[in-house]
């Protein structure tokens, strides 16, 4: 019974920086709140509910920020795999290398964003200047289709390494015993690893989808810095929209609104990533055997 | 069929960890190569089984010349202390991933699973995952992997040192009569002097990756060729006294024994094992250890003896056995 | 997503630590000195230092004025006064704004009435361009520093005059687009942000037209002369007279084409004087500056962009606020910023100085634009009207729509947020 009283601090402290802001805005999404009503609420029945049902900016911001998640993630754990196991390697200086890995994970989004809007430039970037001399200008940043597919590229370059960093933990765990005695009965190094790797690897590739899906959901500054969620909105994302409603438009009450709609929608994604991540559990026991 | 290293030897960061070593180990025969950690013995294991390179000497088994052979042509059964079981997989699935790989029609992979579970008396465990296994069936489905693997050679590496004493001695001639059964040359590591003792038909006693004695347990443990090798086996180890001449003399604690004149000695302390009784002492020659009789009522103050003819003498510098 | 409750969360303890500060200074100092605290985007509050120390200098015995260093960004300036200001109780007197923020701050309420402390003569002393985007509802609430406005910039070595109007401009690019003297012809902005609405403002005022009739309350996007904007702009592209990728051009990626002497003309603002004149520029003295091309008929405009201080409800320090804007914006301190900085100069007078004229002969041309300086609409929802234009228009650069379909959704969009607003004008 102890145990429990002690834990009260800490959940109170979850509480109030979780709890009390969400519960402020569940009640928000509730109101008008906005530079029209002198920036005091005002009950408005669910309108701001019914008007995010027709805004059809939220829902195509919706496909835009799952589009730009589901596919940088997927790189993410495709690239982080192989870095992963690149890295686990023996090699010489391999504390160097591995730290090494890790400064695009390390530096500051916006600096990154802005770094990569430059690379991406048409015709001043390294991009254009290498494609052009095939004759070819693509012009990724600036038009509809493409534009996203350059924020994947900056995110995967920027987040592959922290997946890596999981995995690689990942494949720490897996002990060196299980391959010898793959090898030894006569399997390749690529069954060993469909063997072995994968199915002890799931739930770390679980843990490291599930965070950065929640993070990809969430892109925020890489947006706002690269393309501003332009061009023709085809870039942005629903926080962008979010903080817009808020800080521009100063319409707290459907800022609220889309953000209570989007941690209901986000948090599903990770309840369905942890659900899978148990389930891939039972079957790939994280603790190996003795 | 023989297996046999010559001279092999491995280094790293120039220093050898098996150095120039040669055994040959015949088919019926079970090696044991036993000493202290860090000696070389499981590197030993892991040159044979093809996992690490030699820098040095061949391997052979029969007339096959292995040395450069990738581990999964030496066609080797290995147990690994660890057990090395898959956690995902079933007892079954363990034991059929490497038939499967090994391209093994189905029939026959379920055939022969069947006939070793009943072997490893784990029937009715083949759909449990290893976590669901006690440590002694978890070490039988390695040995059965093992066993399945149709090996020229079997290696054993510290089979038994995550169990308790208690299964241990269960499990030593299930395990014995399973691997020597097979009429295959066996390798078997252990730190473990009872244990080597009891399942070696020779046992090689390793030092600094160099073997120092290699016989059957009994003349090892009646001949021992240095000091290193008399100390390492029999246990309670044996009693070392004052160097004189450069010489030191050794008699294992079974030979000595109370007489009415002799060495004075007076008893420290006493270890009570049921069928027999430790006595450490203290003499002019420095501490004494001594078996005696459970029952036995020892004084504060004694006097012990011993047989010439059971006395080691070694030489103080080299340790190597002088008479 | 909670990236704005962050940034509150950091304007509160930003906040509290200047309450703090605000609280222990008068007890440290001197209790007839008083402490006037200003918040400025960074490259102001670097740039107003050496004037703010003579203010203080100045003022020794009775005012201290303290300039807080925002970030770079303008809409980052706007986030994290916004972020104080919800918050009640400020930790700064006065702000220096952006003029698009004014009507949303007024209306708001975070603002003080300006007009104890500038009357009709200090206004009528600004020059046109800068007497704009001052008020709302008819209340003085801010009091420029720093002029800015739009310009058409262009090459003296490639022609002998610029252009006037719209076709004039794509004929003389296309030519010499053709005769190989440049890759590009005009270079502008085109990115999705606030920077496309001064350009749009410009076209659409430019051949006629109106964004936003405040009296009336109507949008003219959908009529001619917005259509027939956002269609010259989405031709420059599709005729190759702009690049394609101005479709993310801000001001840097214009200027960084124009500086390299790969477009005849360049958008952009008065600070690109500087910039094209320094060592690195490829057209370093080759540079004219002119007000934008407008349809024959229609008289040409210029976006207004200045920056300007407001003070802020609840400032214990009025008086002594209002003497610092007054110092800082004096002809004294704006000739500073003009020769130091390159700074727009706000005064008509400084203008009309001959000496001035001599010495800078190309502000003559930046007083022409400011004559003709056009407002963005000047409403409380701009920032919802801003947006909806830039998503539509640059749906039509990216030829996802036509120019017609796009200025008819932004029409309509336009309107519903005005509805929703309440008819809420100037």
């Amino acid at each position: 019974m102890t145990v429990v009283y002690l834990l009260i601090p800490a959940f109170l402290l979850l509480a109030s920086v979780f709890g009390l802001p969400l519960l402020r805005y569940a009640w928000l999404s509730f109101h008008a709140d906005s530079v029209l009503t002198g920036l005091q609420p005002i009950a408005n029945d669910g309108a701001n509910w019914l008007r995010l049902m027709h805004d059809q900016r939220y829902w195509q911001d919706l496909i835009q920020t799952l589009r730009f998640a589901f596919a940088s993630v997927g790189f993410e754990l495709l690239l982080g795999l192989a870095i992963a196991l690149l890295l686990h390697q023996p090699m010489r200086k391999r504390g160097l290398i591995r730290s090494a890995a890790l400064i695009p994970w390390a530096l500051p989004t916006t600096v990154m964003a802005l770094g990569w809007r430059w690379i991406f430039n048409t015709p001043y970037g390294p991009i254009d200047q290498f494609t052009s001399l095939s004759g070819i200008s693509l012009n990724i940043l600036g038009n509809p289709s493409f534009a996203w597919i350059a924020l994947v590229y900056a995110d995967v370059w920027k987040t592959t390494p922290f997946v890596a960093l999981i995995l690689l933990a990942g494949l720490q765990s897996i002990p060196n015993d299980l391959y010898e005695a793959c090898t030894l009965e006569g399997a390749s190094s690529f069954t060993c690893f469909r063997k072995i790797t994968l199915p002890l690897l799931k739930p770390y590739l679980g843990l490291a989808m599930t965070f950065r899906l929640a993070q990809a959901f969430g892109v925020f500054d890489l947006v706002q810095v690269m393309t501003g969620g332009g061009p023709a909105s085809s870039t942005e994302s629903l926080a962008l929209y979010a903080y817009w409603n808020a800080l521009r438009f100063l319409d707290f009450g459907y800022s609220a609104t889309i953000m209570i709609a989007s941690f209901v929608l986000l948090s599903t994604i990770v309840a369905f990533g942890w659900w899978l991540m148990i389930l891939l559990n039972q079957r790939g026991s994280m603790a190996v055997t003795e | 069929m023989t297996l046999e290293l010559q001279s092999v030897g491995r280094q790293i960061n120039a220093k050898w960890i098996v150095h120039d070593l040669s055994f040959s180990v015949k088919q019926d025969e079970c090696l044991v190569l036993v000493g202290p950690s860090g000696c070389g013995k499981s590197s030993t294991l892991r040159l044979i089984a093809g996992l690490d390179r030699c820098q040095q000497g061949t391997i052979k088994f029969g007339n096959r010349d292995v040395t450069h052979l990738p581990p999964s042509e030496r066609a080797v059964g290995m147990v690994f202390q660890s057990y090395a079981l898959l956690p995902h997989l079933t007892v079954y699935e363990n034991l059929e991933l490497g038939l499967r790989i090994r391209g093994v029609r189905i029939e026959e992979r379920s055939r022969r699973i069947q006939h070793i579970l009943d072997l490893v008396q784990l029937a009715d465990r083949a759909n449990h995952r290893p976590s669901a296994l006690s440590g002694g069936q978890r070490q039988r489905v390695a040995l059965a992997r093992a066993l399945l693997r149709n090996a020229m050679v079997y290696l054993l590496d510290e089979p038994m040192s995550n169990l308790d004493a208690q299964l241990r001695e269960q499990i030593r001639p299930e395990l014995r009569r399973l691997i020597l059964d097979q009429g295959k040359p066996t390798v078997y590591v252990t730190h473990d002097q009872n244990e080597a003792l009891a399942m070696a038909n020779k046992i090689a006693i390793i030092n600094n990756g160099e073997i120092v004695q290699l016989d059957t347990p009994i003349h090892l443990y009646n001949n021992p060729n240095s000091l290193f090798v008399a100390q390492f086996l029999g246990r309670p180890q044996i009693n070392c006294l004052k160097p004189r001449d450069h010489q030191i003399q050794a008699i294992r604690p079974e030979d000595l024994k109370f007489s009415e004149s002799g060495l004075p000695c007076r008893l420290v302390s006493r270890e009570w094992l049921g069928n027999t009784q430790l006595l450490y002492l203290e003499s002019a020659e420095g501490g004494l250890r001594m078996v005696a009789e459970p029952s036995f009522q020892c004084p504060e103050r004694l006097f012990v003896t011993w047989q010439q003819s059971k006395v080691f003498r070694f030489d103080a510098k080299t340790g190597l056995r002088t008479s | 997503m909670f990236r704005w409750r962050k940034k509150l969360s950091v304007g509160l303890t930003i906040g509290l630590s200047l309450v703090l500060s605000l609280v222990l200074i008068p007890t440290l100092t001197a209790q007839e000195i008083e402490p006037v605290t200003i918040l400025m985007p960074a490259p102001f509050a670097d740039s107003t230092r050496d004037l703010v120390k003579d203010f203080n200098q100045k003022y020794e015995k009775s005012i201290h004025l303290d300039v807080i260093r925002g970030p770079l960004e303008t809409e980052a300036i706007s986030d994290l006064a916004i972020s104080s200001l919800l918050l009640g109780d400020t930790p700064f007197d006065a702000l220096l704004m952006d003029i698009t923020w004014l009507p949303k701050y007024a209306r708001a309420g975070w603002l003080e009435a300006l007009d104890n402390g500038f009357d009709e003569s200090d206004i009528n002393d600004l020059t046109n361009g800068a007497q704009l985007g001052n008020n709302y509802q008819g209340v003085l609430y801010r009091w420029p520093l720093v002029a800015d406005i739009g310009l058409l910039f262009w090459r003296t070595d490639l022609m002998e005059k610029p252009p006037s109007t719209p076709d004039e401009l794509v004929a003389v690019s296309r030519n010499l687009q053709n005769n190989k003297k440049v890759p590009w012809g005009y270079v502008w902005q085109g990115r999705q942000y606030e920077g496309l609405s001064c350009v749009y403002l410009e076209m659409i005022d430019g051949f006629g037209g109106n964004w936003f009739n405040p009296d009336r309350g109507t949008f003219g996007l959908d009529q001619k002369p917005g259509v027939n904007a956002a269609q010259w702009l989405t031709d420059l592209i599709q005729e190759g007279i702009s690049p394609e990728a101005v479709t993310n051009y801000a001001e840097s990626e214009t200027l960084q084409s124009f500086k390299s002497g790969d477009s005849a003309f360049m958008r952009n603002w008065p600070y690109a004087w500087a910039e094209l004149q320094k060592e690195d520029s490829r057209v370093r003295g080759k540079v004219g500056i002119s007000t934008m091309v407008a349809a024959p008929g229609a008289s040409p405009a210029s976006t207004v962009g200045s920056w300007g201080f407001s003070l802020l409800k609840g400032s214990k320090h009025k008086e002594a606020v209002i003497e610092a804007f007054k110092f800082l914006t004096s002809k004294e301190s704006q000739l500073k910023m003009f020769e130091e900085y390159g700074y727009t100069p706000t005064l008509k007078s400084i203008y009309e100085d001959p000496i001035m004229l001599e010495k800078y002969p190309y502000i003559i041309e930046l007083y022409k634009a400011l004559k003709v300086g056009r407002m963005r609409p000047e409403t409380p929802v701009y920032a919802q009207l801003s947006d909806v234009l830039q998503r539509n228009l640059s749906e039509s650069l990216t030829q996802e729509l036509t120019a017609k379909i796009s200025m008819k959704n932004a029409t309509s969009t336009s309107e519903q947020i005005m509805l929703a607003a309440g008819g809420l004008m100037k």
